[in-house]
């Protein structure tokens, strides 16, 4: 389609502003975390950092409990992803081509769950994993995390499922290939961008998660990211530069799981199946 | 190689009857075609005997054996389906030894089958491929590679060439054939393109809404047809009807007569006893078997409003009295000229009779 300079402009100018909107935040935080003490604090702020240190960075890794506290925001996010994913498509499946009793008020109230508010249930949840003596244990937090990001995985899921043609089922049903084999190597393969961003939709609810992970820990020891940055915020200061170089380094595992996650979104892959 | 039956197969969806009571026997490796409109419920009774429906009453057995509550990879059945269903993820060759795999069977037996079914239908060099790398025809035969290998008692085919274009179609339709005489197997296929039906099958079964109208061989249909509907879906252009009276019988010839149609007067043998005389009756003649009015049994007469000239044939539209249009098959394009009033003769041999409500009389 051929543009008109003025919708070529109006495209490209909205397209800026929204790209601005959304990276200015990331631009302010990283280039803010190597930039002097004295240049962050002062009263005319600078969009281009006029010093460049690494001091942030070398006081967070070496003086600062962030890399414990990021092990074990890597290690409650991968659990949590991977059961996340591994129960949600079995779910998806089966809501979405089983037929049993009560399938669809059973879905529906899957749904209604994701609506309600995390908060109300973390007191009886409080309750609960101190009976099982679960409190201040990652897995509590894993349990959390994939209780809450279940329903919409599931909902995700059962989408990407609906995108797959019913003949490549039927035929290998006629095939005489079983239901989990169907499942893992059929469908697997065919909606793994929807598995992908199933994935990508767990790890970062779990990579984020303040709430639960602020009650249910209680040792500094195994605290997550976003309550260990909680920590650096004190009563009477702030080290600013800490604190940006720490949501920095926070990035990081994410920008890495999109690079290794980001190449099963290939397009067209069920293409030459039908048709 | 089997036989297969089906016994007063009834399915129904809810409340909504979509087969209704189908009986059916089908002999080794015939060649069974399944036609009728669409809605008619001819999938539906395909995709029965593949066992992707259940059936709600009535038994299905495939090589004399019960199969109806059977798993559908335990009935001996292959099926290739409209839209191919290849696993878009796998190569040619994983696609086709698919159900060997399932079965269980050793890897050197399933690429030995693979390969002799990528033989048979020229599909040597694209084992390596994926189907988004083929054409459309290609896709088909791995389709039809993956029901080969399986070496099942009945091929079972659902519009399989109702994707392609015009020229590959009747290229498959060929590929179809010269299958069916290599293997000898038992095929049910189902299409809604006659061309298809008449040319493939050994037997034709006319469904509508969900029962049957007529089994018979192609030409049988075409020649005797049992009812208005199968004489109208057999043939093309289909058959022309015309409302027409009885003026007299007598045992099995009936004397009818169309006025409107410039129809004076014409004796039909009947099947049975001829209808009584003053019943409402239509008669059925083909386009093609139109002769010259002059020495014809009886002409129909209504003036050409369209001809299609096609080259080898042209086909005249004529407006009958009474509005109805009458299609005219010819030979000879000059004989037509649109805006005449003209007498297309009949003989009595080439019509058919059938009573108010469609049955042949």
């Amino acid at each position: 389609m051929k543009r008109s300079w003025r919708q070529a402009t109006a495209l490209f100018g909205g397209l800026a502003a929204i790209a601005i909107i959304i990276g200015l935040p990331f631009w302010w935080v990283v280039t803010g975390s190597i930039k002097l003490p004295r240049e962050i604090i002062q009263r005319q702020p600078t969009m281009f950092p006029h010093s460049f240190t690494l001091q942030h960075f070398e006081k967070l890794l070496q003086a600062s409990d962030f890399p414990i506290y990021l092990l074990n925001s890597v290690i409650v996010a991968l659990f949590s992803t991977a059961f996340t994913v591994l129960m949600a498509l079995p779910a998806a499946y089966a809501f979405f081509r089983m037929e049993f009793p009560g399938r669809n008020t059973l879905y529906r109230t899957i749904l209604l769950a994701y609506a309600f508010p995390g908060v109300v249930v973390l007191i009886p949840l409080y309750g609960l994993f101190a009976k099982v003596g679960l409190i201040d244990s990652p897995a509590a937090l894993v349990i959390v995390n994939v209780a809450l990001a279940l329903p919409f995985s599931i909902w995700m899921m059962r989408s990407f499922l609906a995108t797959v043609p019913r003949e490549i089922e039927e035929a290998a049903v006629v095939d005489g290939a079983p239901t989990t084999t169907i499942l893992v190597r059929i469908l697997m393969p065919l909606i793994a961008p929807g598995i992908a961003s199933v994935a990508i939709f767990a790890f970062i609810s779990s990579w984020t998660e303040y709430l639960f992970a602020s009650v249910l820990i209680v040792s500094d020891a195994r605290r997550t990211i976003p309550v260990g940055f909680a920590g650096i915020i004190g009563q009477y200061q702030i080290d600013w530069g800490l604190l940006l170089a720490g949501a920095t380094a926070a990035i990081v595992p994410v920008v890495i799981l999109f690079a290794l996650v980001g190449r099963w979104f290939v397009s067209g892959l069920t293409e030459g199946a039908v048709k | 190689m089997a036989r297969l039956s089906l016994k007063s197969v009834k399915k129904r969806f809810g409340e909504t009857e979509v087969i209704r009571g189908v009986d059916l026997g089908v002999e080794d490796g015939e060649f069974v075609v399944f036609v009728g409109p669409s809605g008619c419920g001819k999938s539906t009774l395909l995709r029965m005997i593949a066992g992707l429906e259940t059936t709600t009453e009535g038994r299905i057995e495939i090589g004399g054996r019960d199969v109806t509550g059977e798993d559908p990879a335990k009935r001996g059945i292959a099926m290739v389906f409209q839209t191919y269903a290849l696993y878009p993820h796998m190569t040619v060759a994983t696609n086709m030894g698919f159900p060997l795999e399932m079965a269980k069977r050793p890897k050197d037996e399933i690429d030995r089958k693979v390969r002799e079914a990528a033989k048979v239908l020229h599909l040597e060099q694209y084992l390596e491929r994926k189907p988004r790398e083929l054409s459309g025809g290609q896709r088909q035969r791995v389709a039809i590679g993956r029901a080969i290998v399986r070496q099942p008692g009945v091929f079972l085919f659902d519009e399989p060439l109702s994707n392609l274009d015009a020229e590959l179609r009747v290229q498959m339709r060929i590929e179809i054939a010269r299958l069916h005489s290599e293997l000898n197997t038992t095929m049910i296929y189902v299409t809604h393109d006659q061309v298809e039906a008449m040319t493939l099958a050994d037997k034709i079964v006319v469904l509508r809404a969900g029962s049957i109208e007529q089994v018979g061989a192609p030409l049988e249909l075409y020649e005797n047809p049992d009812n208005a509907f199968v004489a109208g879906f057999i043939g093309s252009p289909r058959m022309n009807f015309v409302p027409a009276t009885v003026k007299s019988a007598n045992g099995n010839v009936a004397l009818v007569t169309a006025p409107q149609a410039g129809l004076a007067e014409l004796t039909v043998t009947t099947r049975g006893a001829a209808p009584a005389a003053g019943s409402d009756v239509s008669i059925g003649i083909r386009p093609e078997h139109f002769v010259a009015a002059d020495g014809a049994d009886a002409t129909l007469s209504g003036k050409i409003t369209i001809v299609e000239r096609l080259g080898g044939v042209s086909y005249a539209h004529a407006q009958l009295g009474n509005g109805d249009m009458l299609t005219v098959e010819s030979r000879d394009a000059r004989e037509f000229s649109t805006g005449v009033e003209t007498s297309f003769g009949i003989r009595q041999s080439r019509v058919f009779l059938f009573d108010k409500q469609g049955r042949r009389v």
